[in-house]
């Protein structure tokens, strides 16, 4: 085995293309980004923290207020925005956050396969999107 | 995507750089939600113009679209902003008057009617099928359900943009074939036990396709306005159609799912018990109606002046002039009035121990944004609370 061993190949569909590869932050719920983000330090205020700066971040999918772009547009320009965003359910307000910010964003086609692959995992995740295809590495 | 020929001379910067900035913005956003075309639009509200809530990159992005010559091309409104502007309120803090100012003078720059409210349909109440793009979640679930408007849950910059171009991109909720209630919600009479809110909170969480309420005969409009706010808070809801209530033709139904709501289903979303030395009751979340306004009023008169702790209620700015004698008589009475804003998109001047409303969208965001303790009741009962009585 590598030092980065393979444990799950997805299908992804590209919402604003770009760039997507880093350690993985998993939110397995629905986030408000006002109320729920942090822009000044890309961290989830309520769930102890978990802070996004510069990693992967996934989650189902926006609830919440209409403020969302303006967050996400905070995050971009405080240096604390995600390298990219992936989904299983895309709306509008994400959308138009992701473009003002420039963030790289994609629909995860099979979300709660992803999600009982790397259920059961201590140590850090690495996703990497290459073209339509998902890849999420563990560290050994 | 297919564009006329105004719609790409806004986009080569013909119009200007924030219009062909505005242009880029909602064309893509529709081609990523798939639209083949543009809709024009007969309203927009523009929601995120509090500093509170988008900050000083908010500020610059407002006022370079402002500086950039961008102008409204159609009728446009404005949610809440992060200061009381009556100056009544001895509980809504002020000091970040300086910035919420800028925001202001690029907004009227823009021509847009300074109404500062989360309820734009007061001023303009949307034709059925009519397309709006409208941001605030609370607003935009209301044009939807109650008057049968056509908009997406805009956020703040397309609903901005689309005032500017006068478009919106034709996809979602724009489109009658995505209008489709699926599940069937029945309302146990159980329910009327617990604050009405509570309805729209589990909805929100709970279900994730377009709801078809039955049942909601009898129930206030505010009341209704109440669980459709709690529901676009919890979750993403922007359409909940409503037996008898929403305009025929603007829905279809192919209903595969039932559900019975039970007064033990909400009792987790009445939130924590709300006791101690300060004590704030809260109404106006979204923005009172004028009924309300005056049903507060009366509860006021029967119950006597707030005692046991603070009552604010928060209204739109317009309302400081229309309704004065009762904001006058309200002011005289020991209630806190504030105009234009609200507590979550502003700061409070002093702590409180706890919250009472009757507002679901309060509960889900006061706890997150100030960290209250906050529990839902009835108008009445939280008047009665307050007073000596």
């Amino acid at each position: 085995m590598s030092k980065n061993s393979l444990i799950y190949r997805g299908e992804v569909r590209a919402v604003i293309p770009g760039q997507c590869r880093g350690e993985l932050v998993l939110v397995d719920s629905y986030i408000s980004f006002f109320g729920e983000v942090s822009p000044d330090h890309g961290c989830l205020t309520t769930l102890e923290n978990r802070c996004f700066s510069n990693k992967v971040l996934v989650f189902r999918g926006t609830r919440g207020s209409t403020v969302a772009p303006y967050i996400i547009y905070a995050l971009r320009r405080s240096n604390t925005a995600p390298v990219c965003i992936l989904v299983a359910e895309v709306e509008p307000m994400l959308i138009a956050g992701c473009v003002l910010a420039e963030i790289p964003l994609f629909v995860i086609k099979n979300y709660e396969e992803l999600i009982r692959n790397i259920r059961d995992i201590t140590s850090s995740v690495y996703l990497e999107v290459r073209g339509s295809e998902l890849l999420l590495y563990k560290e050994l | 995507m297919y564009l006329t020929r105004e719609q790409e001379k806004m986009l080569r910067g013909e119009y200007g750089w924030s219009t062909a900035k505005a242009m880029e913005i909602i064309i893509k956003v529709g081609e990523a939600l798939g639209a083949e075309e543009l809709v024009s639009i007969a309203h927009a509200h523009v929601s995120g113009i509090s500093y509170s809530t988008i900050g000083k990159y908010g500020l610059e992005f407002i006022r370079d679209v402002a500086l950039g010559g961008g102008r409204a091309r159609v009728f446009t409104t404005v949610n809440p902003g992060c200061i009381d502007y009556s100056g009544f309120s001895k509980i809504i803090d002020n000091s970040l008057l300086e910035y919420q100012k800028l925001i202001d003078k690029s907004l009227g720059e823009m021509g847009f009617k300074l109404v500062y409210t989360c309820i734009p349909y007061f001023y303009r109440p949307p034709i059925p099928g009519e397309h709006l793009a409208w941001g605030e979640s609370s607003a935009v679930i209301f044009a939807n359900s109650i008057y049968g408007g056509f908009t997406n849950r805009e956020g703040g910059p397309v609903a901005l943009a689309a005032s500017l171009t006068g478009f919106t991109y034709k996809a979602g909720l724009h489109l009658l074939e995505n209008r489709v209630g699926r599940v069937e919600i029945k309302l146990h009479a159980s329910v009327s036990l617990i604050p009405i809110s509570t309805v729209g909170l589990w909805i929100g969480e709970k279900i994730k396709t377009t709801p078809y309420i039955r049942d909601l005969r009898g129930v206030p409009l505010e009341d209704v306005k109440n669980i459709l706010a709690s529901a676009a808070a919890s979750g993403n809801h922007a359409l909940v159609i409503i037996e008898g209530l929403t305009p025929r033709g603007t829905f279809k139904l192919e209903l595969t799912d039932k559900v019975e709501i039970e007064a033990k289903m909400l009792e987790d979303y009445v939130g924590e018990e709300c006791s101690g030395s300060s004590i704030l009751g809260y109404l106006g979340c979204p923005h009172t109606s004028p009924r309300e306004l005056l049903l507060v009023t009366r509860l006021v008169r029967k119950y006597g002046k707030p005692v046991k702790g603070k009552l604010l209620v928060t209204i739109p700015a317009e309302y400081v002039r229309i309704y004065r004698d009762l904001v006058l008589e309200l002011r005289a009475r020991g209630v806190d009035i504030a105009a234009g804003t609200c507590p979550v998109v502003s700061r409070f001047k002093e702590k409180f121990d706890c919250v009472l409303t009757n507002s679901g969208k309060a509960l889900f965001y006061l706890k997150r944004i100030h960290g209250m303790r906050v529990k839902l009741a009835g108008v009445e009962e939280i008047v009665k609370k307050l007073s000596n009585l």
